[in-house]
């Protein structure tokens, strides 16, 4: 159930709660988005609320990433060691996987600009939209969060973050990937012989192709989180506002001169 | 008798307005005015209760995963390893991101200063009879205004 229905006289709206997230457009600094779409192919879409390309471009990356061994690339490659980074390179794989990331680094630079222009609009459109949902699995609705814990959430387990400012599914992908991420590089395990002091067999036991994943995921899993709480807060007052001037602005003050008195 | 308050925008507000109607106060008077506030100074971090878009947070989550990549791939030829270098990285390029960002804002773009604390985002004025305004004021403060005024006619 909602508290609004669509009656097609709305030409763009900003924003829309539903069950499973609230999506909304606001301001982005294009370079930013591009930049995230640099980092992990996938994450700016993420962030422009294109989530099932962004699904798509991150599974994508994780499996021509492994295949061509690129983390292990990168890594030999900066340490200098570049015999090792040319033979660990899988030729099969490596040439697919220029097209399809400079195609999300360009994507989300070139979304970001026209959703900036399209939000600009809605927000002088300041159209209703659906801001309450109640249903058989969940309730969401507008709410004032606080950015700090998102940050804190999402660096402790990223997706913890997003399952704060009710992003659902976004939050169990990002869960379930780290399961995978931490399963398959041994961080844990290596965490554990770093409280033992252990350096070199934490070293040792980590798988470097998974572990090389891990940064970026934390990096964006906090940074996500932390602006979409944010923004969520500002599309509260907003819709407050909106809400007090339409109907709560019937009384006109009389303030008592003294001769009334 | 009018009782003039002020809020901040939050659920508090919305339950102090259903809790006065329900004392029988019509909606007709109540009158809730949003204020337009002042452009305020450029602060480190978003709070919960304020935030200006323009957050120092971008280049430092940027250029810190950036560097923790780059550290943890260098830590595996390192003596303390990837993760600690990972962390290291990235908490390096969390501060010099930060740094760029703060210097951008505050030295270059300074922008009016104003008070710092709380703002009055809602004057909100009820207009009701003199038996029920003790009641009006009493809601008004458990509901969090962050002042309240009674004009008496």
């Amino acid at each position: 159930m909602r508290n609004f229905t669509n009656d097609n006289t709305v030409r763009r709206y900003k924003a829309h709660v539903s069950l499973v997230g609230t999506t909304q457009l606001h301001l982005r600094n294009p370079y930013i988005i591009a930049w995230w779409s640099a980092a992990f192919p996938g994450f700016g879409h993420l962030l422009l609320s294109k989530y099932l390309r962004g699904y798509a471009l991150i599974l994508w990356e994780l499996l021509v990433n492994n295949m061509a061994h690129l983390n292990y690339g990168i890594i030999y490659t900066f340490t200098g060691n570049f015999k090792m980074a040319k033979e660990v390179l899988e030729p099969r794989w490596l040439l697919l996987y220029l097209p399809v990331y400079i195609f999300g680094i360009w994507d989300s630079y070139r979304t970001a600009v026209d959703m900036n222009k399209v939000f600009i609009l809605a927000e002088r459109e300041n159209a209703n939209f659906n801001s309450y949902v109640i249903g058989a699995v969940e309730v969401n609705y507008l709410d004032k969060r606080r950015p700090t814990m998102a940050v804190f959430w999402s660096f402790l387990t990223p997706g913890l973050g997003q399952l704060y400012i009710h992003r659902v599914i976004t939050a169990i992908f990002m869960v379930s990937s780290m399961i995978v991420f931490v399963y398959f590089s041994n961080v844990l395990v290596a965490v554990q012989f770093l409280f033992m002091g252990e350096i070199s067999k934490a070293t040792e036991v980590l798988n470097p192709q998974w572990f090389l994943f891990i940064p970026s995921q934390i990096g964006f899993g906090v940074y996500d989180a932390y602006i979409n709480t944010v923004e969520n807060n500002k599309l509260y007052d907003s819709e407050q506002r909106t809400f007090l001037r339409k109907n709560y602005n019937q009384y006109r003050i009389k303030i008592p001169t003294s001769d009334e008195v | 008798m009018q009782i003039i308050s002020t809020f901040e925008h939050s659920t508090y507000l919305e339950l102090a307005i259903t809790a006065i109607e329900q004392l029988g106060v019509q909606k007709s008077d109540i009158l809730a005015v949003p204020l337009v506030n002042r452009a305020q100074e450029r602060r480190l971090f978003d709070s919960l209760h304020r935030a200006d878009g323009i957050s120092l947070f971008d280049k430092g989550a940027a250029i810190g995963t950036a560097f923790a990549v780059i550290g943890a791939s260098i830590g595996f030829q390192l003596e303390w390893g990837p993760i600690y270098w990972g962390l290291i990285g990235g908490a390096v390029g969390f501060v010099i991101g930060f740094l760029i960002d703060y210097f951008i804002n505050k030295v270059i773009h300074r922008r009016q200063r104003v008070l710092k604390g709380k703002h009055s985002e809602v004057v909100l004025v009820i207009n009701c009879s003199n038996e029920l305004a003790e009641k009006v004021e009493q809601l008004l403060w458990e509901h969090l205004a962050l002042g309240v005024a009674k004009l008496e006619d």
